[in-house]
This record gives C-alpha cells, structure tokens and sequence, in this order.
C-alpha cells in the first residue's frame, strides 16, 4: 500500500481554477512518475510539484493500492478523481468541480463539500461526500443522453439542483434534501432521498425513485398506481408511474407530495 | 439625405424597412421604426463617449487611442484567465476577432446569451429545435403563442410585421384568422389583445407544459383540477386549439427561460411542439433580445463547435454552462481581467460578479457610457453598429440581415479596434 499525501501550497490566487485530472491513483504506483505530471492553473501549465508538497509512505504495485490523500484547500481543484479506474482518494476538505468524472472503479471520499458535477457520467465505483453536493450532482453533461450509468454516489447532507439528471444506470442516494429537478430525465437506475425535494423525476422514462420528505410541486403527470409499505420502517408510500407527459414507464414511490395548484 | 431599407440594431426582429433621414451628420427623421427604434436613432448622438476614457486616483481623464490600446493589450496578455463578455451589440466580424482572441490568449468568451437564451440553446441540444423562420410564420400561421413574452412592449413591432396584424399569402382574412394565446404570470400588454390568455402562477410553467404534453397525447385523467393556477378545462381548451391549428407559432421569453428550471422550461416546450407535430404543424422561435445576439452564436459554433460560454484555457475550446458562463466565472472570482464588448453586464449580472468586475482590471469597448463604465479601468467609444459602422446580424430566427452604415460620426468600429488588439496580441505571442 501507498499513501501520497498532496498538500496544497498556498497560491497568489487562490480562486483560479486548477484543472487536476492528474490526480488518479495510477499515475502515482510509480514512485518516479509523478515528476511529469501537470495541472492547469487558469492558462498556465504548471508541474504538480509547483502547487502541492507530495509526501508518499509505503510503495505499490497497481493502482489498487493507491490512496491519493488531498489536503488544504483544494476547493478550486477540477476534475479530480477522472477516469479514476480504481485505488481510493481521500479530500480532507472541499473539492471543486467535476470530482470523479466519468468514474469507472475505486473509491472517492470527500469530507467537506463538494461542487457542482460531482461523479458526473459515472461508469462504476463509489463516491461518498459528507458534506453538501452543488448542482448536477451525479448528471449527465450538456446535450449527453445519458448521465452516471453505473456505480454509487451517497451524500451525507444536502444536495443542489438537477441532482441524478439523467441517471441511467446506478444509484444515488442523498441523506439531506436535494433540489430543483432532481432526477430530470432519469432513464434508470435508483434514486433516494431522505430528505424533501421539488419536482423530482420529471420527464422520467425509466429508473426508480425514493423520496422520504415532502416532494415540493409534484409534477401532475404522474399516475397514481397504489399505496404500499416500504423497507424495514414500513413507510408508507405513494406509488406512482410516468413520467406520462414523456411516455416514461418510472416508478416512483413518495411519502409525502404537493402539487403547483 | 433620405436612405431607404435601413435596418435597426435594437432588438433581434432586426426591422429592415426604416426610411432614415440624415442631414449634415445629424439624423432629422426616422420613418416605420418602433419607439424604441426611433428612440436608438434619434438621441444616438447625445449619449455618445467622446473619447477613449481612464481612471487615475483623481477621477477619470481622456486618454489617447494608442494609451488605451497598448494598456487593454497589456491587461490581456498579463492575466491568468481573461474573460471576453458582451458581442451581442455588434456585428458578426467584430465577433469573430473576439472569438479568435480568445483562443489566442487562452481566455473565456462568453456573450449575454448566457443570461437570456442561453437555456433555450441548452434545450435545443438536448432535444432539437423544430424551428421554422419569420417569414413562414407570417404566411402560414393561424395561431400564435406568445408564452413569458411580452412583445408589445419588449419587440413591439414583432405582432404587425410576423404575426398578428399582418397580412399572410396562406391566410384568407388574416387579421380575424390568426389567433393569438397568450401566457404568462401577470396581465401584459400582449396579454390585453389575446384570444386566450393564461395567468399561470410564478414557476409553474413546466407543470403547465408537462400537462399539455399529456392531454395531446390524449392522457388528462391523472391531471389535477388546477396546475399553477390554470384549470383543467382551459388545459383542455388549449390543448385543442393547439390540435386544431393549421399552423402553429410558439414564441418564448425571457419569462420562461430565466425562471426556475430554466432549460428544462424550454425543453418541455419543445417537447410540447414535438407532440403536436403528430397532429399539425407547429413551430417554435425565442424571442431574442439584443439584435445581434443570434449572431454570436452563430459565429460562436462556426469556429468552436459551442455557441457561447467557450473556455480555451487549456488551448481547446471547453463549453460547460454554469462552469464556463460569464456571471459564474465572475461570481467565483475564477477570471483575473476582462474585456466588455457591446453590452452592460454591470447593469444585469448579480452583485457578487459585479463587485468582482470592479476588482480586476475591466476594459470595456462601447459606444456608450453605461453602469459597467463605473466599474472599468478604461473604456473605448466605437462606432454604432447600424448606424456608422457596418457589418452582419442575425434576425431572432436565424437569418442573416447585412446591418447599414447610413453616416460617419469619426469613430473606429469595434472591428478596427478589436482587429489593432488582436494583431498585437498575436504578435506579442508570436502566432
Ligand atoms: S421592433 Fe425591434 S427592430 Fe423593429 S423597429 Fe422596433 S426595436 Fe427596431
């Protein structure tokens, strides 16, 4: 096992976008092979060295045996965790934009919040945030059919608007409330919500839905199937198919809804 | 001296059949333009900035043309992550310069798409766009739909020139044939002349729009007595009208492309056109703002393959909506300068991407001076468009109108000004 401790110097401007998608277990097995990697700062292409202090302890064989360990503030760091194909990375803090693009394997753990387009297309493997996700979490990208498609996506707080947009394959699990959309055009897959969120699932196609607080402005195109009870708390659920308005053949079970009257 | 067919930079119904009278440099007369037309035209000289501007400690002085040139090259080549905002006040040549510079500097280039249509092009990605121009409209169409938009008063002389009082080749008695529904959240003017008008509540279009979809698909038994404040009855009424249409017009504003949900409002909409289709014809436009906004993305997605929001950071053009887009990269301090091209951003963005602006260096090259001057290390006058420059714009359905110069007041054009920039930038770069 290998641990690569990347702390994060500090920068003369600290709001400038660092695009990092470097940052993947597997460029770090060889103790050598980080001396060539870069990031983007803004325009510039700097070597990983100039914006982080790398400390390793241990040495490794593949990349499952890689944990890249992000310290400081990495909150403007993009696109950590890309094509991430296994290993795990730890984000002691915040993360910016895109953490675990297109995803196929390993394990991402975030400990702050994380911003928007976390684990978007997601192929496989975990992402576990404990704080807040921003928007799109779990989404497609602009124009795509098809957003995360495989794996598991869990944040232990709030989660932002258009959250599982797409969702195709997979599950998504928020712990706190998730916005506006969430679950927009959802295709498959599994989506749950413990806490409230507002027009979920519209447009949906396919895929099934959970959401255990209130859904705000129900979206009136859904089909009243019947009332059931659910899991080991026996909650009682309404269940209901559509999205109609889209031809979709979703399930979507809700315990407590409103509708835009 | 009397020139005919000119055309008007105001809004995107770019009206090209003003009759403009000028005399001795002046212009005296405007024939056929809108109020707000004749507005642009006739007090166009009293606004004009004389000169190129600075702010020193003391308070703004005037600086020569080569000061201000030299400095905005300086300010560019010197950032990390310029961002170019604005282009929709100017024609597509000048467009073209900023869209090249931004590849040459490794900036973002956004236009003020991104905060009135941008949702409708994020839509029309998803899904298509089954549009159809102004010219068909206004021969073919016997119902028009005017959904969070307010013509009357925004595109005022969009009803008598496409649709509603004018006359139709396909149309026998066009005046009393054409209907109009109109829908929006409070009662306009538009909404005064409708056959039909919808008040919806605040938000709730895309429930609307989801109800619709369904009744013309012939499911309404799971719809709710009301959604958003629209009965049942009138849906179905609607929905009928819809059907019953030989052909229809859906334009849409900024009331529902700026509202909660944004593209996905759009998307709804044109899913809306797409389920009619199986019944008659029906088409769908946005009704653009600022003449020449079209035209952005247009030149935009010619040389980047993205209409707008393009970051060349990283030497390839990388569009993200919501990522890339001037408010967002300005909100979270993520650009180091900027450049404001033809457009007031301070005048509509949120404070937070105001306040920033004002914390870089800003240089915005405009006619006019306007609130975003108050937050600018430099401004340089150009000419107007349409009016001592000229260059190509497109109408709001996508047709590219040649824009006149009908005087000369002495001043660069943002071609030429963006053109001394760019050659500079490139030398200095050495590409
Ligand atoms: S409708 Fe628009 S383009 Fe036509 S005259 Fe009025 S402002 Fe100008």
């Amino acid at each position: 096992m290998v641990r690569v401790i990347l702390d994060v110097k500090p920068r003369k401007n600290p709001f400038l976008p660092v695009e990092a998608e470097c940052l993947v277990p597997k460029n770090f097995v060889d103790e050598r092979e980080p001396r060539d990697l870069s990031v983007w700062v803004g325009n510039k292409e700097r070597r990983l060295e100039e914006v982080v202090t790398l400390t390793r302890e241990g040495t490794a064989t593949s990349p499952e045996d890689v944990e890249l360990v992000l310290r400081g503030d990495t909150s403007r760091f993009k696109r950590v965790g890309e094509y991430m194909e296994a290993g795990r990375i730890t984000i002691e803090g915040d993360i910016g934009m895109h953490c675990g693009n297109l995803m196929k394997g390993g394990m991402i753990v975030i400990h702050g919040n994380a911003d928007s387009w976390l684990a978007r297309e997601m192929v496989g493997g975990t992402v576990r945030c404990n704080g807040d996700a921003h928007h799109y979490c779990a989404s497609g990208y602009r124009g795509e059919k098809r957003g995360m498609r495989g794996g598991e996506v869990e944040v232990m707080g709030n989660a932002g608007d258009f959250t599982a947009e797409y969702l195709t394959g997979g599950s998504v699990t928020i712990h706190g409330n998730s916005g506006d959309l969430t679950g927009v055009e959802m295709a498959g897959g599994t989506l749950i919500v413990h806490g409230d969120c507002s027009r979920v699932c519209a447009n949906m196609t396919g895929g099934t839905g959970y959401v255990y607080g209130m859904v705000h402005h129900m979206i009136p195109t859904f089909r009243f199937r019947e009332t059931a009870i659910i899991g080991p708390e026996k909650v009682k659920m309404s269940v209901f198919e559509g999205d109609i308005a889209n031809r979709g053949k979703g399930t979507l079970f809700i315990k407590v809804y409103k509708y835009p009257l | 001296m009397l020139h005919e067919d000119v055309v008007c930079p105001f809004c995107a119904c770019l009206c090209d059949d003003l009759k403009v009278e000028t005399d001795n440099g002046t212009i005296v007369k405007v024939d056929n333009a809108c109020d707000l037309g004749n507005h642009k035209f006739l007090t166009d000289d009293d606004h004009r900035l004389k000169e190129p501007i600075r702010r020193t400690p003391s308070g703004w002085t005037s600086a020569t043309l080569q000061h201000a040139i030299d400095r905005t090259v300086e300010i560019l080549l010197g950032a990390d992550r310029p961002l170019l905002y604005g282009w929709s006040g100017t024609h597509g040549e000048a467009q073209s310069i900023g869209v090249h510079m931004a590849e040459v500097l490794g900036g973002v280039i956004d236009s003020t798409t991104s905060v009135c249509h941008g949702p409708s092009i994020l839509a029309i990605q998803e899904v298509g766009h089954p549009g159809c121009t102004l010219g068909q409209v206004k021969n073919r169409a016997d119902l028009v739909v005017y959904w969070g938009a307010n013509p009357i008063e925004a595109h005022p002389r969009h009803m008598s020139r496409y649709t509603t009082y004018t006359d139709g080749f396909f149309l026998d008695r066009a005046f009393k044939e054409r209907k109009v529904i109109v829908v929006d959240i409070r009662r306009t003017q538009t909404a005064e002349v409708a056959d039909e008008f919808i008040l919806i509540k605040k938000g709730g279009d895309y429930a609307v729009l989801s109800a619709l979809r369904a009744i013309v698909r012939g499911k309404s038994d799971m719809i709710p007595a009301t959604v958003a404040g629209v009965t049942k009855e009138q849906l179905l009424r609607i929905a009928e009208m819809c059907k019953k249409a030989k052909f229809g017009a859906f334009f849409f504003g900024m009331g529902i492309t700026q509202t909660q949900g944004k593209y996905k409002n759009i998307r709804n909409a044109i899913e809306l056109v797409d389920e009619l289709n199986r019944h008659t014809k029906f088409t769908l436009t946005p009704m653009r703002g600022h003449y020449n906004v079209y035209g952005f993305n247009e030149v935009c997605t010619w040389m980047t393959g993205y209409p707008y929001a393009v970051d060349f950071c990283r030497g390839m053009a990388f569009y993200n909506p919501g990522e890339t887009s001037a408010v967002d990269i300005l909100a979270r301090k993520e650009c180091d300068a900027c450049l404001v091209v033809a457009s007031d951003p301070a005048a509509h963005f949120p404070k937070d991407a105001v306040r920033h602006l004002g914390e870089i260096p800003t240089v915005q090259i405009d006619p006019y001076p306007n609130t975003t001057t108050a937050f600018c290390e430099l401004q340089i006058p150009v000419a107007v468009t349409g009016i001592d420059a000229q260059g190509t714009s497109y109408r709001m359905d996508g047709v590219p109108i040649r824009v006149k110069s009908i005087l000369n007041r002495g001043y660069p054009t943002d071609t030429d000004i963006l053109g001394e920039i760019y050659r500079r930038i490139k030398e200095a770069k050495r590409v």
